[in-house]
This record gives C-alpha cells, sequence and structure tokens, in this order.
C-alpha cells in the first residue's frame, strides 16, 4: 500500500526568478536557504510521487472555462510556458496516472468532483519551489491546479477537506510508494489591484502561529481576514491542502521573511508524516 | 470572495498575449490583433490610452498585471495608474 510522505509548503512569486539579482543579499541569503532545506527534507522524505498544489496562473484555463481543481492524471505534464522559466531544467515532468486516477476516483466517491486534465502545464507556480529546492531528480507530479485567483474560489473549509481526502486516498492506494504533498504560494501579496507590493506581515505571522492551533481556529481567521490581504494570500488554500494531508497537525515553520523586492511575505513550511 | 462581471473579449486578448509571438505581433500591430477581437470602443480607447483603471474593472488582476509587463510598463509606472489614473 501506498504511504502518506509527508507534506511541504513553499512561496513561489516570479520575481523570485525575474529578479533574483535584484533581491538584497542578505534576503536572498535566507530565501536560498530556505529553499534548499525544504528540498533537503523532501529528499529524506524520499517520495515517489509529489502532489504539487498550485494556482493556474492561466497557463491552462481561461474564462472559457476555469475549474474550482483540477487533477492531472497525465503520464507527463509539460513544463512551465513561461519565457522567463527557460531556465528550469525540466521541459517535462513525469506524471503518475495510476494515482492521479485513483485520486480522481476516489474524490469523486467522496462527494467531490474535480475537473480532469491527461496534460497539464506547470506553470511558475509549481516549477519555482520544485527549481529553487535543489532537487537532483525530480519525483513523479501529480499536479492540482486549484483556483486562487479568479473568484469564486473554493472554500477554505474545503481546501483544507480536499488535503484530508488526498491523505485517505494515498493510503488506500495499492502500488507501494511514497507519496508526498506540496502545497505552494502565498504568504501575503497583492498582484494587479491597489494595493499591489504590499506584504501583510501580521496577517502572516497570524496565519502561521494559527496553523499550530485548531483548523476551525485557522479558517475562521483566514474566512475573515482574506478579504483585505491581497489577492495573492488566497493562494493560502494551497497551504490548507499540505495542512488537511498532515491531519491538521505537525506544523512546523521552516522559515518565513518578507520580501519587498520579490512583493510576497516568503514562508516555506513542513509537516511530518507520523 | 464572490465572482465579478468580466469583459470576456478583453480577458481572452490578455489572456492570448501570453504567448511571446502574440505580443510581437500586437506591439508591431496592435491594431490589426484587435480587430480579431470584439473588443468594444470605450474599452479599445482605454487600451491606446493605457487607462490602468478603467481595464482594472474589466478583466482578473493577474491577467491585467500580466498584460502591462508585457507590453513594457513598469511596474512602479503600473502601481502609480493603478493607484491614481
Amino acid at each position: 500500500m501506498a504511504s502518506f510522505a509527508g507534506a511541504f509548503a513553499a512561496s513561489h512569486g516570479p520575481l523570485l526568478i525575474r529578479e533574483w539579482e535584484a533581491v538584497p543579499r542578505g534576503e536572498q541569503s535566507r530565501l536560498k536557504n530556505a529553499f534548499e532545506e525544504l528540498g533537503r527534507r523532501l529528499k529524506a522524505a524520499s517520495p515517489d510521487v509529489l502532489i504539487v498544489v498550485s494556482p493556474d496562473h492561466w497557463s491552462n484555463f481561461s474564462l472559457d472555462n476555469y475549474p474550482a481543481v483540477c487533477l492531472g492524471v497525465g503520464a507527463v505534464n509539460e513544463g512551465p510556458p513561461e519565457p522567463w522559466m527557460k531556465g528550469f531544467a525540466h521541459r517535462e515532468v513525469a506524471g503518475h496516472p495510476g494515482l492521479g486516477l485513483h485520486l480522481v476516483e476516489q474524490a469523486m466517491r467522496a462527494g467531490f468532483e474535480p475537473s480532469v486534465s491527461h496534460r497539464l502545464k506547470l506553470d511558475h507556480g509549481a516549477c519555482i519551489p520544485l527549481w529553487r529546492m535543489g532537487l537532483d531528480t525530480l519525483p513523479k507530479v501529480v499536479p492540482m491546479l486549484l483556483n486562487s485567483i479568479e473568484p469564486p474560489m473554493p472554500s477554505l473549509r474545503r481546501c483544507f477537506d480536499w488535503g484530508r481526502l488526498l491523505a485517505s486516498a494515498i493510503q488506500n492506494y495499492k502500488e507501494d510508494i511514497k507519496v508526498a504533498v506540496l502545497g505552494t504560494g502565498g504568504l501575503s501579496h497583492s498582484i494587479g489591484e491597489p494595493t499591489m507590493g504590499a506584504i501583510y506581515e501580521d496577517f502572516d505571522h497570524e496565519t502561521i502561529r494559527r496553523f499550530s492551533s485548531s483548523e476551525d481556529s485557522l479558517i475562521s481567521y483566514l474566512e475573515e481576514e482574506l478579504p483585505r490581504r491581497g489577492n495573492g494570500s488566497e493562494e493560502v488554500r494551497n497551504w490548507l491542502v499540505a495542512h488537511g494531508a498532515a491531519g491538521g497537525r505537525g506544523f512546523e515553520l521552516v522559515d518565513y521573511l518578507p520580501v519587498p523586492s520579490v512583493i510576497v511575505g516568503c514562508g516555506f513550511a513542513c509537516w511530518s508524516a507520523s | 470572495m464572490i465572482g465579478s462581471m468580466r469583459d470576456y473579449w478583453l480577458s481572452k486578448l490578455f489572456y492570448d498575449l501570453q504567448s511571446p509571438a502574440a505580443v510581437a505581433e500586437y506591439r508591431a500591430e496592435r491594431d490589426k490583433v484587435l480587430d480579431r477581437y470584439r473588443i468594444e470602443a470605450p474599452v479599445r480607447k482605454a487600451l491606446a490610452e493605457n487607462d490602468v483603471p478603467f481595464l482594472a474593472q474589466r478583466v482578473n488582476a493577474y491577467l491585467l498585471r500580466y498584460y502591462f509587463f508585457a507590453t513594457g510598463m513598469k511596474d512602479e509606472e503600473f502601481k502609480r495608474r493603478l493607484r491614481h489614473g
């Protein structure tokens, strides 16, 4: 049977790549260390498959159809389409159709109805953490694209429940593999709106604190605060999926630092498998 | 967060311009590209004038930011226009 190998979370702002050289040296060093520490922990967990939970930044979906959740079940995922991501070494990333389809089936049985794709592009949301974590080889990736970009978005409670569902589905998958979950994005940032560039450190610190309290406390805080904390902060949904996959416990902050030059409150975290 | 009314054709234009080839053509022959979309006259005028607040009411904020990045507006200028028109 498959086993849960842990959960991880990391920020993914485009300026972490596009404007990397403009990041002040001290912040650059901390960001590098945080990504690499997460990479070391991921390597230690040695997952065969990584479920990467990320928004789709208009790479696969448009207003023609923007699903709340889409699971990638293809044997191959395409690398990032953004021209400025061409330095990412992987033009294709292997998927795991068996696990992907199993997740879809288990979701349908449980009353969740994801969209399904047999070929997804993994944009910067998924690939910046994979790149910056310094992984020599990538585990197979099952993408879970969760809408935190275009309202209306899945409820915060639903995102947490998605995490629980992933954990349950992993544990009853018959192949003997280890599966980890990586939530990407957040913490606070604001893109293309009048508050663009704002980082809400108080919100980020309180959110981090509540990942170590009950999920009700965390979710109620986020429901209250998210509408005024920048649209990018909505990506904390992906952290909630990771949190749910870990059973709502075991959160450990690896690092947090607000980085004005990349306009993101950058957070890095993991949850143990036990 | 509830959904917002969107200008479909403006959104489609911004979405399509994520392709480097498409944005190169747009920069070279803007009117020719715009003629392929059912962009209403006031919206077309706003595009010509880089009227950021007007456009911001009609498209997703990420697409808006991408459009002005791709067409060469510096972030500081984009933010200034977002806030002050």
